[in-house]
C-alpha cells in the first residue's frame, strides 16, 4: 500500500497522475510527514540531476513557510485560506467590523498581539533573531473614531502579511508614513526574553 | 559510467545542452498539476500548497539568491514570497502558468527587499542569457557558506552515486525524465516500453535516491 502511494507521488510530481487520483492522495500527503519528506527528497533529486551545485532551500524551508502562514493566520483570528477575488474585502470587513466593536485597549492588544509568543516562536523556528517588538501607544486622548478603527485593522493586515523582521519594518515605516492620524504609534524591537 | 553532466544528449547531437526544464513547457504534465493543486487550494486544501512549496522551494531560493547577490537572505525573502502567493492565490486565474506567476512574486519580493535597503537590484530580465546564467551561478557558489556549498556538493555526490549504481533501465528513464523533461509517453516510445511501466521505473529510481539522501538529510 505504502508503494501504491509513494508511486502516486512520484508520478504527481511529473504531472502524471490521473485526476482522480489526485485528491485522495494530497489528502494523505497533507497529514503525512514522511511522504512530504520522501516528495521533498524526489525533487531534490532531480534538482540535483539538473542543476548540481549552487544554492538551494535549506532543510526545514517548507516547514518554516508553513509555519509563517500558520503564525499570519493565527495573528488574524478572521483570515481564512485563499478565496476567489473577493479575499481582500472579506478579510477587511470582519477585521474592521472587529475593530469598531472593540475598544481602544482591544486595538492595542491587537496591535501587539502578532508580535508577542507567535513571532518569538516563528523567529525561533525561522532562526530569525528572537526579538519581542514592542508597540506603544499614546496615553491620554479620545477613543478612537471608527474610521480610526477601520485604518488600525487594515494596518493588522498589512503588518500580518510580513514575517520577517525586515518585512515588518517596512510595513510598520509605511503605514505610520502614510496615515498621520496614526502616527503617535511607535515600534520598537526589544530584547530577546 | 559517464558522469551525468555528461549525459549524452537524446537527439543525439554532441553539443552539451541545457536540461529542459519540464515547468516551463507550455500545457505540460506539470503545469496541468500545478493548476490542479492550486485549484484545490482555493478551495481550502491548505495541504496542496505545501506540496507547491515543496515542487518549487529551491528553483525560488535559487532565484531570489541571484537578484539579491546574498545567498545569505535568499531563504528569508524566498519565505515571504511564497507567503505572498499563498495570500494572493485566491485572485490566481490560470492564465499563465503557476511557476510563472509565483517567479513574478519572488523577482518582485526580492526588489521590494533591495530597495528598502537602499541598494541597486540587479536588472533581471525574465531569463538570463546562458553565460550569465553561469556566471551568476559561478559567483553564487563563491558566496555560499562552506556549510551549505559542502552539503550541496554532498546532495549531488549522492544522488550521482545513487543514479550510477542503478539498473541500465531505472537509469534511463530518471535520466529521460528529470534531465531531458521527457513525458511518460515520451519516454515509453524511446524505451519502447508501456507508459505504466515507465512510472514504475521512475519511482523505482527515486526510492532509490531517497534511500540514499535520507541518512544525510535527516
Amino acid at each position: 500500500m505504502t508503494d501504491q502511494i509513494r508511486e502516486q507521488m512520484s508520478a504527481l510530481l511529473d504531472g502524471e497522475l490521473p485526476r482522480g487520483e489526485v485528491d485522495l492522495l494530497v489528502r494523505r500527503m497533507a497529514r503525512d510527514a514522511e511522504l512530504k519528506r520522501a516528495f521533498g527528497n524526489y525533487v531534490l533529486a532531480g534538482e540535483s540531476l539538473r542543476a548540481p551545485g549552487g544554492v538551494m532551500a535549506g532543510k526545514g524551508f517548507a516547514a518554516r513557510v508553513s509555519a509563517a502562514i500558520d503564525a499570519e493566520e493565527s495573528a488574524s483570528p478572521v483570515a481564512e485560506q485563499p478565496a476567489p477575488s473577493s479575499a481582500p474585502s472579506r478579510w477587511r470587513r470582519p477585521l474592521a467590523a472587529t475593530a469598531v466593536a472593540a475598544s481602544a485597549a482591544l486595538a492595542a492588544v491587537l496591535l501587539v498581539r502578532p508580535d508577542s509568543g507567535d513571532s518569538q516562536q516563528f523567529a525561533e523556528r525561522s532562526g530569525a533573531p528572537a526579538t519581542v517588538p514592542v508597540v506603544t501607544l499614546p496615553v491620554g486622548g479620545a477613543s478612537p473614531t471608527p474610521a480610526q478603527n477601520q485604518r488600525l485593522a487594515g494596518y493588522l493586515v498589512t503588518h500580518g502579511q510580513y514575517a520577517t523582521p525586515i518585512g515588518r519594518r517596512a510595513a510598520w515605516s509605511n503605514a505610520l508614513a502614510t496615515d498621520p492620524g496614526i502616527a503617535r504609534v511607535t515600534y520598537e524591537p526589544a530584547e530577546a526574553r | 559510467m559517464m558522469p551525468m553532466a555528461n549525459f549524452p544528449p537524446s537527439d543525439g547531437s554532441t553539443e552539451p545542452h541545457e536540461p529542459r526544464d519540464d515547468a516551463a513547457r507550455p500545457g505540460s504534465g506539470v503545469e496541468q498539476s500545478d493548476l490542479e493543486l492550486v485549484r484545490r487550494v482555493q478551495r481550502g486544501e491548505r495541504g496542496a500548497f505545501d506540496l507547491l512549496v515543496l515542487r518549487y522551494q529551491h528553483k525560488v531560493v535559487k532565484l531570489v539568491a541571484r537578484l539579491l547577490r546574498d545567498p545569505t537572505e535568499a531563504e528569508d525573502v524566498a519565505q515571504e514570497a511564497f507567503v505572498k502567493a499563498y495570500r494572493a492565490l485566491g485572485s490566481f486565474r490560470g492564465d499563465s502558468a503557476f511557476y510563472t506567476w509565483l517567479y513574478r512574486i519572488a523577482v518582485n519580493t526580492a526588489r521590494n527587499t533591495m530597495a528598502s535597503r537602499q541598494r541597486r537590484p540587479l536588472d533581471y530580465e525574465a531569463d538570463l542569457s546562458e553565460s550569465e546564467q553561469s556566471a551568476v551561478e559561478s559567483r553564487m557558489r563563491h558566496v555560499d557558506t562552506p556549510e551549505a556549498a559542502a552539503l550541496s556538493e554532498e546532495i549531488h555526490s549522492t544522488v550521482n552515486s545513487a543514479i550510477e549504481a542503478l539498473p541500465e533501465d531505472l537509469r534511463t528513464a530518471i535520466i529521460l525524465r528529470e534531465v531531458e523533461g521527457l513525458s511518460y509517453e515520451e519516454i515509453a516510445e524511446a524505451m519502447d516500453c508501456p507508459v505504466g511501466t515507465v512510472r514504475s521505473r521512475i519511482f523505482r529510481a527515486r526510492e532509490a535516491i531517497d534511500r540514499s539522501l535520507k541518512p544525510l538529510l535527516d
